[in-house]
């Protein structure tokens, strides 16, 4: 029994984490209608941000701070020069934000060059309960990314910026006639999922490498989250991400890693096959 | 045919090179072709047919995949015919793809965004497989693969020398692309055109969309396959990599910079860029990626028809005439509903 | 006034409106009336920006609305009440009011209270799901959202499709009392000639892209001639 607690804490963790990059990438697509093939590097640009910090002797508090802030503005950047001419052809996006993790990509192997980099754990000690034993900063990860989770929720479903938002995805022509700049909408809420996913890179630096291929390894799991997920652009990712994360970290406890990845992006692509509205159901399919 | 025309000069062009770039060039060009028949493949699938295909090279890669494992002989050792092979690769192909078509398109089929997303996903699960089936070589892939075999009239050459190899290459190629732009300019192509753009409408005139997407899908597929039997045999060896993600992005890069809606347009694209990539890359080093990202991200936003499609149609304007007939005529598109909402 | 001049505008291939040109008068009540097709919503549509005018000119109180963003339409004075309503129905009563009134934080918005006063149905159920609402409650809830950002022109495209005659008839009453207390000017586009004889001053004739003929509510009352030329099949 207790070999199992590990197991489900290391599940939770990457599904929260999992959730937080599938968020960033819903509040855009849902909104918009745009698919952000860049979102992966965003994450991982989130990530160098900690690297840079501590290569500069920054304490690690300083750079949860910076991450989001240098990759929202980068998101303010993107929307400005590419995706504010593009949103109304959603299949070109793909494309273009393609290009733009390419290049993303590259940049990042430019300045710091192709190899890993690793963050230190900036608490270093472990919580035993009875018969295990667990890093502290895991834990402390899970509850800042729980409440970053509730955080978002919260801004999307109980303040004036989620109102305006909801009636945006829902209808955006009715909401500008009504005064909203959906534009301006927009905007916010692109830098809004870029920053989420900049926070999220930082988070966990210290617990895995951070190299500039890292993003592929969220995107696409987090894409087969919102997609499985459905119902609604918030709750469909919760259920996504558990699905989606859960299954792939559980099953590689007793299958391999590779064959556990294998298993659950089929389980994905058969439950977005057969179920295009999500598992809760409630979206109209593409 | 003013588009004819252009691609007999350009394959005229193609034809007469060796004689100006030299061995190692004629070597590299050869490659290129290969691409550009990738390149073509997604061309037909994506600019004809409407399907954003994320994972293109899977097809690629099954095609060297059967193509090495045959002309192995790890079938059966005295069955090593390059013929046989090349069939087989389009076929495994072809089949691969109309299996995992009628998955993907029948009843509520997937399209647009979701099918790029899942496609991508196959890619990635088909990479990853390949690279842990160690009857097929694993990481390392299938080594010695012969090079294609010549049989005719009891006469048999193999073709080790790049010039021969490069004309083999350049006719077959030639020979598909023609055959592919025959066949968009019959009533199939302008089927195309109206299930990429009205599929509802063209159901209810009482033809199956599952069977035109299907066709397109794994002719696509046979094409991609065929593609990548011939690149075996040209490096070698069969590696997981033609089948991934690597490949499949990068000839989306190369159709799109081209021109996904015509043929020439796409595979010139391929051509362009593998050798500004084999020539830059020298130039500007680790920034030729850098470079290409934003090339492809720039010519997206900015000539969504293609770098090289612009100035082609351009020259064939009056010649392209728009099919239109009164049941399937243009008219403004739905509005891009959004994917979800509160109510 | 609202005064569009030259107006060209359609859709990608079909232009619906060619050289329009009207008038509409601020502070009484005109009715737009014309057979399905002929351009009544896609006026409107293109006086909200919601379809982007090819040539010509709009002008609202001297102000040029054509190159103008949606939000800063409604924001420079015109409510729009589509067609079919559109109301946010996974949202509250309350929820739908407040979003008119954040759409219009800027300038001065009308008090949900001043709103509750003319409907008193949304304050019962402002705690309720829009989308619960009947077709008539829906088009109240619809008028009220627009008449927050306090307008000087609302445009109501076909209120009283498909809803109860009753309700019809009710929602005239109240509209044109509120039109004459507050000053609003209001263009109606209506098939259902009742709705014009409570509510109009004035009336259009719409055919083929552009205005064909126009008359005082008293004429339409006595002469009924207009009506069968330009509604009747």
């Amino acid at each position: 029994m207790s070999e199992l607690f590990p197991i489900i804490l290391d599940a939770s963790s990457y599904i929260l984490i999992l959730v937080l990059v599938a968020l960033g990438l819903m509040i855009v697509f849902g909104m918009m209608g745009v698919i952000n093939m860049a979102h992966g590097e965003l994450f991982m640009i989130g990530a160098y941000v900690m690297v840079m910090a501590q290569g500069l002797g920054l304490p690690f508090l300083a750079g949860i701070i910076l991450a989001p802030l240098v990759v929202g503005f980068l998101g303010l950047l993107i929307e400005t020069a590419l995706i504010r001419h593009i949103y109304h052809r959603p299949l070109d996006t793909i494309l273009a934000t393609w290009g733009l993790s390419i290049a993303l990509k590259q940049l990042i192997v430019l300045i710091f060059g192709p190899e890993s980099h690793s963050v230190a754990l900036p608490i270093d000690g472990s919580v035993t309960l009875g018969a295990f034993t667990y890093p502290i900063y895991r834990l402390i990860l899970m509850a800042v990314s729980a409440a970053l989770i509730g955080g978002t929720f919260w801004l999307f479903v109980k303040t004036d910026f989620g109102l305006k938002a909801r009636a945006v995805i829902a209808r955006p022509d009715t909401a500008a006639t009504l005064g909203i700049d959906t534009r301006r909408m927009y905007r916010w809420s692109f830098v809004i999922g870029t920053a989420l996913a900049g926070l999220a890179g930082a988070l966990v630096a210290p617990i895995i490498s951070v190299d500039p291929q890292m993003g592929l390894g969220y995107l696409v799991p987090g894409f087969l989250s919102i997609l499985v997920g459905g119902a609604g652009p918030l709750a469909g990712v919760l259920v996504g991400g558990a699905v989606v994360g859960g299954v792939s970290n559980l099953l590689a406890v007793w299958i391999s890693p590779v064959a556990a990845l294998i298993t659950v992006y089929i389980i994905a692509i058969l439950i977005i096959r057969l179920k295009p509205e999500g598992l809760l159901g409630g979206r109209r399919a593409k | 045919m003013r588009n004819s025309l252009i691609g007999i000069i350009v394959f005229g062009c193609l034809a007469v090179s060796p004689a100006f770039i030299g061995d190692y060039w004629t070597g590299q060009l050869s490659a290129y072709l290969v691409y550009g028949l990738l390149a073509i493949s997604l061309s037909l699938v994506w600019g004809y047919g409407g399907i954003l295909c994320f994972g293109q090279a899977m097809f690629f890669g099954i095609g060297g995949y059967i193509m090495a494992v045959f002309t192995k002989g790890m079938i059966y050792p005295d069955l090593t015919s390059s013929y046989l092979g090349l069939l087989a690769a389009m076929a495994g192909s072809a089949m691969f793809a109309l299996a995992l078509g009628f998955f993907l398109f029948a009843g509520r089929g997937i399209s647009g965004a979701y099918l790029a997303i899942i496609t991508l996903a196959i890619a990635l699960v088909l990479e990853r497989l390949m690279n842990n089936w160690y009857a097929l070589g694993g990481y390392n892939g299938l080594l010695n693969v012969p090079p294609l075999k010549l049989v005719a009239f009891g006469l048999s050459y193999e073709l080790w020398d790049k010039l021969p190899t490069f004309y083999i290459i350049l006719g077959i190629v030639a020979a598909v692309f023609f055959a592919v732009t025959l066949l968009v300019n019959t009533s199939y192509g302008l089927l195309l055109t109206a299930i990429r753009t009205h599929p509802d409408r063209l159901s209810s005139l009482g033809y199956s969309v599952l069977n035109l997407r299907l066709s397109v899908f794994s002719l696509s597929a046979a094409i991609a396959g065929l593609a990548g039997a011939l690149f075996v045999t040209l490096d070698g060896f069969a590696s997981p990599t033609l089948i991934g993600f690597t490949l499949s992005t990068e000839a989306l890069i190369w159709v799109a910079i081209g021109g996904k809606e015509m043929l020439l347009a796409a595979f010139l694209g391929a051509i362009f860029t593998r050798t500004a990539e084999s020539w830059l890359s020298e130039i500007f080093g680790d920034y030729w990626i850098l470079i290409l990202g934003i090339a492809f991200m720039v010519s997206v936003v900015l000539l969504p028809k293609g770098l090289l499609a612009t100035p082609f149609e351009r020259l064939t304007r009056r010649k392209r005439v728009r099919p239109s007939s009164p049941a399937i005529a243009p008219s403004p598109p739905d509005p891009p509903s959004p994917p979800s909402g509160p109510d | 006034m609202l005064e569009i001049r030259n107006l060209s505008s359609g859709y990608r291939d079909a232009l619906v409106l060619r050289d329009f040109d009207c008038r509409i008068a601020g502070g009484r009540v005109t009715a737009l009336m014309g057979r399905n097709g002929m351009g009544k919503t896609t006026l409107l549509k293109t006086i909200m920006g919601l379809i982007a005018a090819r040539t010509g000119t709009i002008s609202f109180d001297g102000e040029m609305l054509q190159n103008l963003s949606t939000h800063l339409i409604s924001r420079a004075g015109i409510g729009y009440v589509p067609q079919g309503r559109e109301i946010f129905d996974g949202f509250t009563v309350f929820e739908n009011l407040r979003l008119s009134l954040l759409g219009h934080e800027g300038g001065e918005p009308l008090p949900i209270a001043q709103i509750y006063d003319w409907f008193p149905i949304l304050k019962e159920r402002a705690e309720q799901k829009a989308g619960t609402f009947s077709g008539g409650q829906q088009q109240i809830l619809a008028i009220a959202r627009a008449l927050i950002g306090r307008p000087k022109m609302l445009l109501l495209d076909e209120p009283t499709e498909g809803i109860q005659p009753s309700i019809v008839h009710e929602i005239g009453l109240q509209l044109g009392k509120i039109a004459r207390d507050t000053g609003l000017g209001i263009l109606i586009v209506e098939q259902n000639v009742d709705m014009v004889r409570t509510l109009a001053d004035h009336v259009l004739f719409m055919e083929n892209g552009s205005i064909r003929e126009s008359c005082d509510i008293e004429a339409l009352r006595r002469d009924d001639s207009l009506l069968h030329r330009y509604l009747s099949v």
